[in-house]
C-alpha cells in the first residue's frame, strides 16, 4: 500500500475542502476508463451506466463523521487509525442502488478473475479501477460487481478492461454484512477499446 | 499431373540419401514446434485446473506466485510457516465460510506429503468445481485411532502399486534416496483418490496430528539420540498442530474477497499474505510469458533453417539434374511442368518431414507424459492437436511449399539448349 498520509486519506474520504468538491462522492479515483459519450440507447438495448450511479444518490457516508474536525488529527495519532477503521466499516456496508437493480445495464471495468477454466472465465469480479487487489484499500461493496458470464469469457486475464452487459441483481443468499454488492449474469463480455482521439 | 507426381516421387527416391537428411531436419523442427506448443497449452491448462472454488490462499508473507507454487502446485518450498492461531483468526472472520489448513515439507519417494484436515476432501475442488472422488477406500479418519492413516493420489497408487492396506513410511524433508525416514511410524493407506490431472495425484495426504506425531522426537532437527517415542506412545502427547504452511479459504460471498484479503494482509500478530489463485496464476504467466515467446521464436528459427537447407539441397541438385530436366523438356514437357515437378518434390519432402515431426512430437508427449505427471502433476494430452498446433503444422508445410518454388523457378529459367549441351 503506498504511503498516503492518513490525514489526506481522511480528508479525501470525508470530502474535505483539501480536495476539490468535484471529486465524486464515492471517493473512487479517476483512474477508471473514461466513458465515451453515450449514444442515445436503442430501445431494449442495455443502458450504459457509470460507476457513480451504483451508489444511491441519498447515501451519505459522512453522516457519522459530520462533527469531526479531522484537520486537528496528526498522522501518527492513533485516533486517526481508529477513524479509518470505522470508515472502512461504513464503506464495507455501502448500500446498493435500488433504482438500478433489475435493469439491463452496460458498464466498463477491470477484471479480477475468480474461476478460470479451460473454457475461459466463469466467474470474475468487475472493479472500477486498476489495482483493486492490494495496492489500495478495497473498493466499497457497491463498487464491486460479481460477474457470472452466461458463456465463459475466453482470453481474458487479470486486470484486463472489459465491457459487460446484463441484468443487474443483488444476490438473495445474502449472508455478509447485510449487503453484498451487485451481481450480473452477463450476456456479453467484450474487450474495452479506447476510442482514438 | 499424376504422371508428374510419379516422376517427382521417383526422382526424390533416387536421391533419398540427401533428402532423407532434409526430411529429418524438417521433422525435428516440426516436432520442436508442436511439442513446445503442446507443453505450453497443457501446462497452462494443468495449472488453471489445479484449484477451483477456493477464494483465497493464505500463507506466510512471500511472493503471491511462490505461495501458489508451493501451496497448490507443490513446487519449491515455503519461506515460513504460519501459526495455527492466525489461521483460526482468519476462520473467525465473518465473511469466511471455511478454512482448510495445509502442512507441507515431508515426502514419500519424492512425492509431497500434505498434512491437512478431513475438511480437505469435502472442500478442495479442481477443474470446473469438481470435488475429489475416491477410487478406492475412504478419507483418513482424523482421529487418534486413525492417526497413522494416509490417502494417496492416483499417480502414486499406479506408479508404486499401492492399494488400501499398503504400509508406507514417510521421509523427512524432500528427496528420494539417502533421506531420513520416519521408519518407526509407518502409515497405512486407507484411500486412493480418483485421477484429477492435478498435483493431488502425486500427493500423500495425512492428518495434521499425524505430522505432529512423526516429528515428536525430531525436536532438535534430527532424531534425538536415545529418545525414541514409539508409534503407540505418540498418541499420548498433545498432537494439536501449532503451525501450518498455508491454508485454503472459502468465502460466504465472493464479493468480500478484497476485504478478507486486506484483513489478512493487515493482520497484526503475524506477517501474512492472501492471494486470489487466479490472479496469482496470471502473474505467473506474465513472468513465464516472455520465456515461452523466446522458445517459440527459437523453434520458428529452427524451422526456417531446416527449410533453407531443403532449398539448398534441391538447388545444389539442379546442376546434376540439368540433363534429366533437359530430357524431360525434349520429350515435350514445358517449362511450367519442370517448375511443377520441382515444387512437387519440395512439397513432398516437407510434408513427409512435417508428418514425421508430428509423429515424433506425439511420441515425445507419450514418453515424457508420465515423467511430467510424476514431477509436477501435469497431464499431457496426446490426443487431438490444438488449433495452434494445426496452425503451426500448416505453416511449416506452406512455408516448405513456398520455399520449393525457388529451385522450381531456377529450373523454369534454364533453357532447353542449356540442358542439352552442358559445358562440363
Amino acid at each position: 500500500m503506498p504511503m498516503i498520509s492518513r490525514r489526506l486519506m481522511l480528508a479525501a474520504a470525508l470530502g474535505a475542502p483539501v480536495l476539490s468538491q468535484a471529486q465524486n462522492p464515492t471517493g473512487v479515483p479517476a483512474m477508471k476508463p473514461p466513458l465515451p459519450a453515450t449514444p442515445a440507447a436503442a430501445p431494449g438495448a442495455p443502458r450504459t451506466i457509470q460507476w457513480e450511479e451504483l451508489v444511491p444518490a441519498d447515501w451519505d457516508p459522512f453522516k457519522d463523521f459530520k462533527d469531526l474536525n479531522f484537520q486537528l488529527l496528526d498522522d501518527g495519532d492513533p485516533r486517526a487509525a481508529a477513524l479509518l477503521k470505522r470508515m472502512r466499516a461504513v464503506w464495507d456496508a455501502a448500500p446498493t442502488n435500488p433504482k438500478l437493480v433489475g435493469q439491463v445495464v452496460r458498464i466498463p471495468g477491470f477484471v479480477v478473475p475468480l474461476e478460470d477454466t479451460n473454457d475461459g472465465l466463469k466467474e470474475f469480479l468487475l472493479v472500477p479501477y486498476f489495482g483493486a487487489c492490494i495496492h489500495s484499500p478495497p473498493p466499497p461493496a457497491n463498487q464491486i460487481i460479481h460477474v457470472l458470464p452466461k458463456t465463459p469469457a475466453k482470453g481474458f486475464k487479470s486486470m484486463d478492461t472489459v465491457w459487460i452487459s446484463g441484468r443487474l441483481t443483488t444476490p438473495r443468499t445474502d449472508s455478509y454484512m447485510g449487503v453484498s454488492g451487485y451481481r450480473i449474469e452477463a450476456d456479453a463480455v467484450t474487450r474495452y477499446e479506447e476510442k482514438r482521439r | 499431373m499424376k504422371a508428374l507426381l510419379r516422376i517427382a516421387v521417383a526422382s526424390a527416391l533416387n536421391r533419398r540419401g540427401t533428402l532423407a537428411l532434409v526430411v529429418l531436419s524438417i521433422a525435428l523442427a516440426t516436432a520442436l514446434l508442436l511439442g513446445l506448443e503442446r507443453l505450453r497449452t497443457d501446462i497452462r491448462a494443468g495449472f488453471a485446473q489445479s484449484v477451483s472454488g477456493t477464494d483465497l490462499v493464505v500463507g506466510a508473507r512471500t511472493s503471491p506466485v511462490q505461495l501458489m507454487l508451493y501451496a497448490v502446485f507443490r513446487v519449491g518450498g515455503a519461506t515460513n510457516n504460519v501459526s495455527m492461531d492466525s489461521i483460526r483468526a482468519v476462520e473467525a472472520h465473518r465473511a469466511v465460510a471455511w478454512v482448510v489448513p495445509l502442512s507441507l515439507g515431508d515426502s514419500h519417494r519424492g512425492r509431497p506429503v500434505l498434512g491437512t484436515t478431513t475438511a480437505y476432501f469435502e472442500r478442495f475442488m479442481y477443474g470446473d468445481r469438481q470435488p475429489l472422488a475416491f477410487a478406492a477406500g475412504r478419507p483418513f479418519a482424523g482421529t487418534l485411532d486413525g492417526l497413522y492413516e494416509a490417502v494417496i493420489g492416483a499417480e502414486i497408487a499406479q506408479a508404486l502399486g499401492y492399494a488400501p492396506g499398503a504400509r508406507i513410511t514417510l521421509t523427512h524433508g524432500g528427496g528420494d534416496t539417502l533421506a531420513a525416514e520416519h521408519a518407526d511410524k509407518p502409515f497405512t493407506v486407507v484411500g486412493v483418490l480418483a485421477r484429477t490431472g492435478t498435483p493431488v495425484d502425486r500427493t500423500v495426504h495425512v492428518s495434521l496430528e499425524a505430522l505432529e506425531a512423526i516429528h515428536l522426537d525430531w525436536a532438535g532437527g534430527a532424531p534425538i539420540p536415545g529418545v525414541r517415542i514409539p508409534a503407540e506412545a505418540a498418541r499420548k502427547f498433545d498432537l494439536a498442530p501449532q503451525q501450518v504452511t498455508a491454508a485454503l479459504v472459502g468465502l460466504k460471498n465472493r464479493v468480500a474477497v478484497f476485504n478478507v484479503q486486506r484483513f489478512v494482509a493487515e493482520y497484526e500478530a503475524e506477517a501474512l499474505l492472501a492471494v486470489l489463485p487466479a490472479v496469482a496464476l496470471d502473474e505467473l504467466w506474465q513472468v513465464v510469458g516472455p520465456a515461452e515467446q523466446s522458445l517459440l521464436a527459437i523453434s520458428v528459427l529452427v524451422a526456417v533453417v531446416s527449410l533453407a537447407s531443403l532449398v539448398a539441397v534441391v538447388l545444389a541438385g539442379l546442376n546434376e539434374r540439368r540433363r534429366e530436366l533437359a530430357v524431360l523438356r525434349a520429350v515435350g514437357a514445358g517449362p511450367r511442368h519442370v517448375l511443377l515437378l520441382l515444387a512437387a518434390e519440395g512439397a513432398l519432402v516437407t510434408l513427409a518431414g512435417a508428418l514425421l515431426g508430428a509423429a515424433v512430437a506425439a511420441a515425445l508427449v507419450l514418453g515424457a507424459g508420465p515423467l511430467l505427471q510424476r514431477e509436477f502433476g501435469i497431464t499431457l494430452s496426446a490426443a487431438a492437436p490444438t488449433v495452434a498446433q494445426w496452425g503451426l503444422f500448416g505453416a511449416v508445410v506452406a512455408a516448405g511449399m513456398l520455399a520449393s518454388l525457388v529451385p522450381g523457378w531456377r529450373a523454369y529459367r534454364l533453357s532447353l539448349a542449356d540442358g542439352l549441351s552442358p559445358r562440363t
